[in-house]
C-alpha cells in the first residue's frame, strides 16, 4: 500500500514531449456531431470530418482529421481513420491537400471569432462574453502536470491565447490562479496565488479563491489546457489537430484520436493484466475498458494504476468515522448521503444539499470503510436529475 | 478457470477516485491494539495472570458474540477486522483484575450486542459499546466489579474511592508519577494513565484518531477540576490529580472519540470533548459512584445529534 501525494504543484524539469505519429486514429465525436465524411473517403490532416450543425458561435467544436488516411468507419462515439490503401501498380500515391492556414484570423473580432475558434475545433462553449474570467493555472489532479508544464513551457502560446480571447469576448476581468511558489503571469491577467493541494485546484474552489464568490453565475473558468488550445489554433492559424496529455512523468503531444493501448506502449508505460487504465487524473478520471480508445482532445492525463496498490473498493457498510465530512470541500456529509443512496432514500438527499457536491472525490479517497462513494453521489444526482427532467416534461404536457 | 479465459491484456475496471490514503478500518484497528499494548502489559505487570485472564476471555467473548450475531443475522463475519476484539478488549480495560470469568464473558458479549449489533453493527450504534457494556455490569453486578471489593487482596488504594469517601486528605500522599504508572489499586487497564496517554498519541501520530475529541475532553476535565479546585482546595483535587486517575486516559483516545457515537464536524468535536470532559468531573464530584466516566461517555454521546447541528454553510448553499 502506498501513501499518495494530494500536492499538485511539482518543479518543471522536463520540456514538451512529442508522441510518435499514430498510423491509425479513433477520433471521440459527440452525439451532436454530423459526420461530413464518408467510409473510404480520404482525407488529410486538418480536414473537417463531423460539424456541429448549430450555428451560434458559442458550443461544441467541428471535428477535424489529426493525420493523413482513409475513414475506415464512423461509428457513434468517433470516427476511425486508417493508412490509405497501398497505391496499385503504376498509379500515382494519393496526394493529401491540407488546409491552409487562416491568415487573416487577426482581423476576425467578437462572435465572429468565436465561431470562427469553434469552426477550427475549439470548445467555445464556455467563452461567454462581458464575464469574469478566471484561468485555472493550477495542475487539475495530482500527478497531472501539464498546466504548469504548458504555463513554463508554452508561455507565448498561452498569452496568444489570453489575446485572442480577449478580443473574442472581452472579459471584464481575467484571473490566472497558480500554485503558490509559483511566480508566473500572463499578459494582462491579475494573478492569484492559491495552495496547490487537492482538492482546492478543482474549478469552482479556484472561482471562489480568485472572486471570493461561491459558485457566481457571472464568471467563466477555464484550464491552462483550454487556453492553450485557443492559442495553438492562434498561432498555427491551423485547426486543432492534438492533445496535450501527461502520461507519467512525461508531458505528451498526441495527435487526437491516438488510441491509449499506443501511447502507453510509445511512452513505455506498463499496462495489461492486473493495471486499471483511466483517461484523465486519478481522482475523477474515467476509467478504460479497452484500450483502444483514441485520446480526446481536452484529456489531461492517462492515469495507469497497479491493481492492489491501494485497498480495495467494497460494498462495505459505513461506520460513522466522519473522515470523509472533514475531507469535503462542499462541507456536506457525504457518508450520511451515501448511506441515504444505499437504501435507496434518493429524495432525502436533497434536503441535505447533494446539490452541493464538487464532485472530487475526496470522500471516497479517504473512506477507511473503502466505500464507492463518488459512485453513491454521482448515482442520487443522476437519479434526482431524471425525476427533474420527467417532472419538467409532465408540467409541459399539461 | 474464468480467469484464465479472460484475454492476455484484460484490465481491471474500477471507477474513480483510482487511488485511497490507504487507511482502512483493519489498519485502524490494528493500530488501535498497538496503542493498547503498553497498557495491558502494564496491567500484566501489575495483576499478573488474573490481568491476562480477563483481557483474554473478554476478547474471545466479543469475538465470538459478534460472529453469532453474524450468523443470526445472515451477515458475512467481520471477526477479521478486529473491531470486536478491540470493543471488548476496551470494556475489559474498565473492570478489576479479579472479576471472576463467567462475568467477564457476559460483559463483553452483552458489549457487543448491545453496544453494537442490535444497532446493525460496528459503526451503527449512537453509543460507545465498551461504556455500555460496563454501565450494565456496574448496575447488574455492583459487587463483582467494584474496584476496592474484588482487590481486597493488593494492599494499596483506589484514589477515587479515597477522594470520594475519605476526602482530598486520603489522596494526598499519592504522588503524580505513581498516579500515571498505574500504581494504584484501579480498573485494569483505565488506571494506566501514562500507558494510554503513549498510546493516544501514537494512533494521533499514525493520523488513525483526530486530536479533536482526545484534547478538547482534556482540557475540558482540566478546566473544570481546576474551577472546583479554585472554589475550594480543600474540597476538591487539584485537576492533575483528575487527569491522571480513573479511566480519564482511555475516555479521552479510546472512549469518547468512538466513530459512530461522536459528531463528525470541528466545532462540534470540540464541544463535545468539552462537554464531557465537564460532565466527567460533575459526575466524580457529586455521582453516587467514584468514577463513573462511563455514565460521562454515553452522556456526551446522547449530546452527540445536538452538537452535529452546529454545521458548516454548504459551498455555494445560500
Ligand atoms: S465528491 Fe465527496 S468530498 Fe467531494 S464534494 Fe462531493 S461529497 Fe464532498
Ligand atoms: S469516511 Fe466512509 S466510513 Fe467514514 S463516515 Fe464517511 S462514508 Fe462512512
Amino acid at each position: 500500500m502506498m501513501k499518495p501525494q494530494l500536492h499538485t504543484s511539482v518543479e518543471i524539469k522536463d520540456t514538451l514531449r512529442e508522441a510518435p505519429l499514430p498510423s491509425l486514429v479513433r477520433i471521440p465525436i459527440e452525439p451532436l456531431h454530423k459526420p461530413v465524411v464518408k467510409k473510404k473517403q480520404l482525407v488529410s490532416c486538418g480536414q473537417v470530418i463531423a460539424e456541429n450543425p448549430a450555428k451560434g458561435p458559442h458550443g461544441t467544436g467541428y471535428v477535424h482529421a489529426t493525420i493523413d488516411g482513409m475513414v475506415e468507419d464512423i461509428l457513434p462515439q468517433a470516427i476511425v481513420i486508417g493508412p490509405p490503401p497501398a497505391p496499385k501498380e503504376g498509379e500515382e500515391p494519393p496526394v493529401f491537400e491540407r488546409p491552409e492556414p487562416m491568415a487573416d484570423i487577426d482581423t476576425y473580432k467578437g462572435e465572429a471569432l468565436c465561431r470562427l475558434l469553434l469552426e477550427l475545433g475549439i470548445d467555445t462553449g464556455k467563452f461567454r462574453p462581458s464575464r469574469t474570467l478566471v484561468i485555472n493555472g493550477l495542475n487539475p489532479e495530482p500527478g497531472v502536470i501539464v498546466s504548469e508544464l504548458l504555463l513554463k513551457e508554452a508561455k507565448p502560446i498561452l498569452e496568444r491565447g489570453v489575446e485572442l480571447l480577449e478580443r473574442a469576448i472581452r472579459p471584464a476581468t481575467v484571473y490566472l490562479v497558480v500554485a503558490e511558489d509559483k511566480k508566473t503571469s500572463l499578459y494582462s491577467c491579475t494573478v492569484v496565488t492559491s495552495t496547490d493541494r487537492y482538492p482546492h485546484t478543482i474549478d469552482p474552489l479556484v472561482v471562489h479563491k480568485a472572486t471570493g464568490a461561491e459558485r457566481p453565475d457571472d464568471v467563466d473558468v477555464i484550464s491552462i489546457s483550454d487556453l492553450y488550445r485557443v492559442g495553438r489554433v492562434g498561432q498555427t492559424k491551423l485547426p486543432l489537430v492534438e492533445a496535450i496529455v501527461t502520461v507519467g512523468d512525461g508531458v505528451y503531444r498526441v495527435a487526437t484520436g491516438m488510441p491509449v493501448r499506443e501511447l502507453l506502449d510509445a511512452t513505455d508505460t506498463p499496462h495489461g493484466k492486473g493495471w486499471q487504465v483511466a483517461l484523465d487524473g486519478p481522482m475523477r478520471g474515467e476509467p478504460l475498458c479497452d484500450l483502444s480508445v483514441g485520446v480526446p482532445e481536452n484529456c489531461t492525463a492517462i492515469t495507469v494504476v497497479q491493481e492492489g496498490l491501494f485497498p480495495q473498493v467494497g460494498p462495505n457498510p459505513c461506520f460513522n468515522c466522519g473522515e470523509c465530512v472533514l475531507a469535503c470541500p462542499a462541507g456536506i456529509q457525504p457518508g450520511m448521503l451515501s448511506r441515504f443512496v444505499e437504501f435507496d432514500l434518493v429524495e432525502e438527499t436533497r434536503s441535505r444539499h447533494i446539490a452541493a457536491c464538487l464532485d472530487c472525490g475526496m470522500c471516497a479517497y479517504v473512506c477507511p470503510a473503502n466505500r464507492p462513494m463518488l459512485q453513491y453521489l454521482r448515482l442520487a444526482k443522476q437519479q434526482l436529475a431524471a425525476k427533474d427532467a420527467q417532472l419538467a416534461e409532465c408540467r409541459l404536457s399539461d | 478457470m474464468a480467469q484464465a479465459a479472460l484475454p492476455k491484456s484484460s484490465l481491471t475496471v474500477t471507477s474513480a477516485p483510482f487511488w485511497h490514503c490507504g487507511r482502512t478500518l483493519k489498519g485502524m484497528m490494528t493500530d488501535t491494539l498497538i496503542a493498547l499494548t503498553p497498557a495491558m502489559a502494564m496491567a500484566v505487570y501489575q495483576y499478573g495472570y488474573h490481568a491476562v485472564e480477563v483481557l483474554a476471555w473478554a476478547g474471545l467473548a466479543a469475538v465470538l458474540a459478534e460472529a453469532l450475531a453474524q450468523k443470526i443475522m445472515a451477515r458475512e463475519y467481520t471477526a477479521d477486522d478486529y473491531t470486536a476484539l478491540v470493543g471488548g478488549l476496551l470494556f475489559a480495560f474498565m473492570l478489576p483484575a479479579t472479576t471472576p470469568g463467567w462475568l467477564v464473558c457476559i460483559g463483553s458479549a452483552l458489549t457487543i450486542l448491545l453496544g453494537r449489533m442490535v444497532f446493525g453493527g460496528y459503526g451503527m450504534s449512537p453509543v460507545c459499546a465498551p461504556a455500555v457494556g460496563w454501565c450494565v455490569m456496574t448496575i447488574s453486578w455492583p459487587d463483582l466489579i467494584d474496584i476496592n471489593g474484588m482487590l481486597l487482596n493488593w494492599d494499596l488504594v483506589h484514589p477515587l474511592s479515597e477522594l470520594k469517601y475519605f476526602g482530598l486528605e486520603a489522596v494526598a500522599g499519592l504522588s503524580l508519577p505513581s498516579l500515571m504508572l498505574g500504581q494504584n489499586l484501579g480498573a485494569l487497564g483505565a488506571e494506566q494513565s501514562l500507558m494510554l496517554l503513549l498510546g493516544g498519541a501514537y494512533l494521533i501520530a499514525r493520523k488513525q484518531l483526530r486530536w479533536y475529541i482526545p484534547v478538547s475532553f482534556l482540557l475540558g476535565v482540566f478546566l473544570t477540576a481546576q474551577l472546583y479546585h479554585l472554589i475550594d482546595p480543600q474540597r476538591y483535587a487539584p485537576p492533575l490529580f483528575h487527569l491522571f486517575t480513573g479511566g480519564t486516559m482511555l475516555a479521552a483516545f479510546f472512549l469518547m472519540p468512538y466513530p459512530s457515537a461522536s459528531p463528525v464536524w470541528r466545532t462540534a468535536m470540540l464541544l463535545y470533548g468539552l462537554f464531557g470532559g465537564a460532565v466527567l468531573i460533575i459526575i466524580r464530584t457529586y455521582g453516587i459512584y467514584p468514577d463513573g466516566m462511563a455514565f460521562a461517555v454515553l452522556l456526551a454521546n446522547m449530546f452527540t445529534p445536538l452538537f452535529d447541528l452546529i454545521q458548516p454553510k454548504p459551498f455555494g448553499g445560500r
